[in-house]
């Protein structure tokens, strides 16, 4: 925790500022890409989102006030990114959210940066049938494995709420497999 | 047909790739945009700065009309200070100043000067000086 006070203290610095985030850069870049990947889906949208995420990590860490972990904050970040930027997609493109992911899915076949086959394709189908909230608690278990304590510092929710979303969740994903 | 089990398949992937080398310059883009947005945010700071003037200079004339106006006002001479002044202080005689009055003025006086019998006889009587006012 010390650590992370210092680092935080070096982001703000601005004599080390630069150096310190280049860090942070290096360090979620990747599990912040997939976070946000496993929202918007297809990859140009998910740069887009993961930009502006950085964007605005670094004009937010002014008001940093360390009561949660830099590690949590910044996925608060992300998430709510890629819910805007979702929602304003839609809205857009006069669609629901849901219609919207769904065509996003049709469209992955195609896409070159997606290397899967049915099962992933049915598997992302079944989780646009899901709740917002237990779509992102599959996917931050199921995909990006992090432990319930982690999510339950993002999303805000009690880890005891979170294991009931993600039952559920995999008990309607099973139905909907097994039925499609 | 088969009940589809998560737990009993091999795990899942995302099958989500990204471009060769991608996260290679990411941190790049990502640190030019953020310089490009700091010189953006100059200009609306600028507005902003120009408009909190033009605020504080509206405020700040709001609060002199008081004071203008009260020295305006005090400039204005009321009457009595006239009157004080012009006996007193200023050399004009009143000759000079019966000069300037016009009939309207003398028939103001006229009026004024109507007295009642009793009220002039009791000056008169009372005048010590009355028999020097009868010989002129």
């Amino acid at each position: 925790m010390t650590d992370e006070k210092e680092f935080i203290a070096q982001l703000l610095n601005p004599k080390t500022q630069n150096a310190a985030f280049q860090i942070l850069l290096s360090q979620y870049q990747k599990p912040l890409y997939s976070h946000i990947r496993n929202i918007v889906l297809n990859h140009d949208d998910a740069d887009d989102v993961l930009q502006n995420t950085f964007v605005k990590v670094f004009q937010y860490l002014k008001n940093f006030k360390g009561e949660s972990k830099l590690f949590s904050w910044m996925y608060r970040i992300a998430t709510n990114e890629a819910l805007t930027f979702l929602s304003q997609k839609a809205k857009l493109n006069g669609l629901t959210s849901e219609a919207l992911q769904n065509k996003t899915i049709d469209n992955l076949k195609a896409d070159t940066y997606f290397d899967g086959d049915e099962i992933q394709i049915k598997l992302q189908k079944a989780l646009v049938t899901l709740p917002e909230k237990q779509q992102l608690v599959f996917k931050m278990k199921y995909f990006e494995e992090l432990k319930y304590e982690e999510i339950s510092e993002i999303l805000g929710t009690s880890v005891g709420a979170l294991k009931a979303s993600y039952h559920h969740a995999v008990k309607k994903i099973e139905l909907y497999v097994t039925s499609n | 047909m088969e009940t589809f089990k998560l737990e009993n398949e091999p795990k899942i992937k995302t099958g989500f790739k990204t471009p060769d080398s991608y996260f290679d310059d990411f941190s790049a883009k990502v640190l030019g945009q953020i310089n490009e947005k700091e010189i953006k945010v100059i200009p609306i700071y600028k507005r902003k700065e120009v408009i909190a003037m033009f605020v504080a200079a509206v405020i700040v004339i709001a609060l002199m009309i008081p004071i203008v106006n009260n020295y305006t006002k005090s400039k204005e001479l009321d009457e009595a200070t006239l009157e004080t002044y012009l006996s007193y202080q200023s050399n004009i005689n009143q000759y000079d100043l019966i000069r300037e009055l016009d009939t309207k003025d003398i028939e103001a006086i006229n009026k004024n000067v109507v007295l009642e019998q009793e009220t002039l006889e009791d000056v008169l009587s009372s005048s010590p000086n009355i028999e020097n006012l009868i010989s002129e």
